[in-house]
């Protein structure tokens, strides 16, 4: 496919470095504006990726403001309503910690956990929470506090997980969707005998309050309690080793098999890379890219097991920075959206309405916190039916072309103050440019450039050309393209 | 937890756990997100509740007696007249009227206390006499309606039918400058008290606007975080939703914290009803022993208003109930 793109900046090298550091934004967060462009490049490339590493150093959002105005979010009691303070949250972090909202998003789909079943809103969010807070540090720490999150608890039921008669929901997902994965290089990653013993480690973890009724005075917090009463206490023999384990010393072995760092640094590939096959798929189907998948590997050994060293390595190599990596991934749903509404500038302040705007990612196809089942959503062009394609054409097309969205007012003016250059190629290059630096096919492009002078023929003042052009440019395919 | 009968005091002892009134309901007896009450000359009580997007129909004016027995209910979500995006402040006028303010819409809207919508007014904007967001509003005794303007950083002044005659306030935080205020009380004399919700103070103003002094409902610990709903009582004591402290400051007039309300809930009438329909909640709620403290206390408690025998009312908004404590002595 041949590729031209908004190249028309006078310096190449500069402009080189903005699609470059356009596409980390598009991948570490949720894409940038072009002031925010303006500033990673003043950075370099190097420094930005530090700065999205340690999101911990930049303000948070001001939740008295939002608590204010949403009153109905402190003990958020429907799907909904938790569906839509997460969009809320990841477009408001969006300029400042975008990497932890894409982190957060990230291990949402790794460890898919659902209100289908939870039906307790704050308890998801809190697990969001909790991975906003502990997705950059280390796997094993991270995978501790999941195994005591009370939303995952009642999710596989383990506290449903006796002593005297274990339940193995929680111990075989730990094994098979959120850690080793069934088996790799076409081998099996464990026995069943292994799931068993993982589930008995984990008897008497469990929930306080499972009380799912908001009546008659709201919702209250699920929290983990440990019952050692209803702890099987005896040995165990997990993956070759024998001791009386509990759930920590399972996840500590589990943290050290090669099957795990192969599992995460493939999760890692398909989500901040490119698109890869799908989890099923991965004990046969070796990955896309193994050179790569070894890096990732050998990081997470070296660094013991450090997320946010594993992404350092990622964000700054070559093969993330390739040219073939750009535009490799069909955006989610919740990147769409979210992405979209940063790039306007919609939705910063609270405001009514915002549900309505938030479930678009449910319309195309990603119900955010009621993923389609444990093993999460199937993501590449598996996003994409023609129903949800429609959602997602209208929607960012709507949003695009609403002169009153701050950020799209920005873009306007950037483009007509630019002066006479505007001709129909400069209002389009420049519209791919502001956007993101997004590249289109040649043939795409020409037809824009031609309805643009047709537009300027006709009469049609600069302003009406450049939104129709975001417009048109947000309903392209290419527009679809992480 | 669900059968309490004790009446416990609050932190000083000025005041006794009285009542509950509340149960989570989009419609009927219940409340859905309280954020605002007022006292009828009927002697029932109004509470707004804001609801959310997903429950439009929680949006409502609920009128019961003290004891909790539930009159009826009038208005609703929309932005059509007489309804309702994010309804925010309730009082009486002097006429016998019902004022409620809109966040969303920039509005205040007028009904009889039966119900019935007179009419509205209010415009968007930034200029003398617009609104943006108008939040808490209060009756000075010439009958003048002040309105907290709050996104404008302002308190307003205007006839019940609108008009507007003066304003004073600005962004900031110096003396007579707000962040994001919030509510708005009058006391006898005419003079104005202010929730400067950002900058965690209470002004005090006089009738003019012309500032007096200022609060911070310190009492040798946390001063206030983000207060919000605030009255004044025959007495001039000054009773302060300490939103994000969940708790009630009581203020003597020259601004000592005088005592603390917590919250003590027990079971109301609507509760106990639902309650002993559904065995299987209450047995989940007694058997979660980590949260049943919590649930006794406020959560974000939002508006206080005071009855002229010495009831307090608070509206516990997360808990979707009004808590009723007596004024002892």
């Amino acid at each position: 496919m041949t590729m031209v793109g908004g190249n028309t900046h006078p310096n190449d090298t500069q402009t080189n470095d903005r699609a470059l550091i356009a596409h980390l934004l598009r991948r570490a967060g949720f894409g940038a504006t072009p002031a925010e462009l303006d500033k990673y490049c003043s950075w370099g490339y190097d420094a930005t990726v530090e700065w999205l590493l340690h999101p911990e150093a930049q303000p948070g959002l001001d939740e008295d403001i939002i608590e204010r105005y949403y009153i109905d979010w402190k003990e958020s009691r429907n799907i909904e309503g938790a569906l839509t303070e997460t969009v809320f949250r990841m477009n408001g972090n969006a300029a400042t910690r975008p990497l932890q909202e894409k982190v957060a998003l990230f291990w949402h789909g790794v460890f898919a956990t659902g209100l289908a079943k939870v039906l307790h809103e704050k308890t998801m969010l809190n697990q969001i929470d909790l991975f906003r807070e502990h997705g950059l540090g280390s796997f094993q720490p991270l995978l501790e506090r999941l195994a005591r999150d009370p939303a995952m608890i009642f999710w596989l039921d383990n506290n449903f997980n006796h002593k005297d008669a274990i339940n193995e929901n929680w111990g075989r997902e730990l094994l098979e969707l959120f850690s080793m994965g069934v088996g790799m290089d076409g081998k099996e990653n464990y026995t069943e005998d292994d799931v068993q013993e993982a589930a008995r480690a984990f008897t008497g973890w469990t929930i306080d309050d499972d009380n799912v009724a908001s009546i008659p005075f709201g919702k209250t917090p699920w929290l983990f309690r440990y019952d050692p009463d209803d702890h099987d206490d005896g040995e165990k023999t997990f993956l070759g080793e024998t001791g009386n384990f509990n759930g920590d010393d399972i996840i500590e072995i589990i943290c050290r098999q090669p099957s795990t760092a192969r599992f995460i640094s493939r999760h890692m590939y398909n989500f901040f890379v490119a698109d890869d096959v799908q989890v099923p798929a991965w004990q046969s189907t070796p990955p896309a890219d193994p050179e790569a998948i070894a890096i990732l590997e050998a990081e997470y050994f070296r660094s013991g097991y450090d997320i946010r060293s594993m992404l350092r390595t990622m964000f700054t190599s070559d093969f993330f920075k390739s040219e073939t990596a750009r535009f490799a991934r069909v955006k989610s749903p919740a990147e769409v959206v979210v992405g979209t509404l940063h790039l306007v500038g919609d939705l910063k302040f609270p405001r009514a309405g915002v549900m309505d705007t938030a479930l678009e990612c449910r319309y195309m196809n990603q119900d955010l916190l009621n993923p389609p089942s444990v093993e999460g959503w199937h993501t590449g062009k598996e996003w994409i039916d023609s129903g949800s394609m429609v959602e997602r054409i209208n929607f960012v097309a709507d949003e695009l072309g609403n002169v009153e969205h701050s950020g799209v007012r920005s873009m306007v003016d950037a483009l007509t103050s630019r002066g006479p250059t505007m001709d129909a190629n400069g209002i389009v290059d420049g519209c791919l440019e502001l956007l993101g630096h997004v590249v289109l096919r040649d043939d795409n492009r020409t037809a824009l450039v031609a309805q643009a002078a047709e537009m300027l023929e006709n009469g049609a003042d600069a302003e009406s050309v450049i939104l129709n052009a975001l417009r048109m440019i947000g309903s392209t395919r290419e527009y679809q393209f992480a | 937890m669900t059968t309490v009968v004790e009446y416990p005091l609050s932190v000083a002892g000025m005041f006794q756990y009285h009542n509950v009134i509340g149960l989570l309901s989009g419609s009927g007896p219940g409340f859905s997100g309280p954020v605002s009450l007022a006292l009828g000359r009927d002697g029932l009580l109004y509470v707004a509740s804001r609801a959310n997007p997903n429950q439009p129909e929680g949006v409502r004016v609920t009128r019961c007696t003290f004891d909790g027995d539930y009159v009826g209910e009038f208005s609703n979500w929309g932005e059509g007249p007489g309804q309702f995006i994010w309804i925010t402040e309730i009082r009486f006028g002097p006429d016998g009227n019902v004022y409620l303010s809109d966040e969303n819409t920039h509005r205040i809207s007028v009904f009889t206390p039966e119900g019935a919508f007179l009419h509205c007014w209010g415009e968007f904007g930034a200029d003398p006499g617009q609104l943006n967001r108008p939040s808490g509003m209060a009756f000075a005794p010439d009958g003048t309606l002040l309105v907290v303007d709050s996104l404008n950083n302002r308190v307003q002044r205007y006839t019940t039918d609108g008009e507007y005659l003066a304003g004073w306030g600005a962004e900031g935080e110096g003396p007579g400058q707000f962040r994001m205020p919030w509510a708005v009380a009058v006391d006898a004399t005419g003079d104005v008290y202010v929730t400067d919700w950002r900058n965690n103070r209470v002004q005090k103003f006089d009738p003019a606007g012309g500032y007096i002094t200022e609060f911070d409902g310190r009492d040798g610990g946390d001063g206030f975080e983000r207060p919000n709903g605030l009255t004044v009582d025959n007495d001039g004591c000054i009773y302060v939703c300490d939103w994000q402290n969940d708790r009630v400051q009581v203020l003597a007039p020259d601004g000592r914290v005088m005592d603390t309300l917590i919250g003590h809930s027990g079971t109301s009438k609507w509760a106990r009803t639902f309650l002993n329909a559904n065995p299987d909640i209450e047995a989940k709620l007694n058997a979660a022993t980590q949260n049943i403290e919590l649930k006794r206390r406020f959560y974000r408690p939002r508006a206080v208003t005071v009855s002229d025998d010495g009831l307090v009312f608070v509206a516990d908004c997360y808990r979707h109930r009004v808590q009723i404590y007596r004024r002892l002595g």
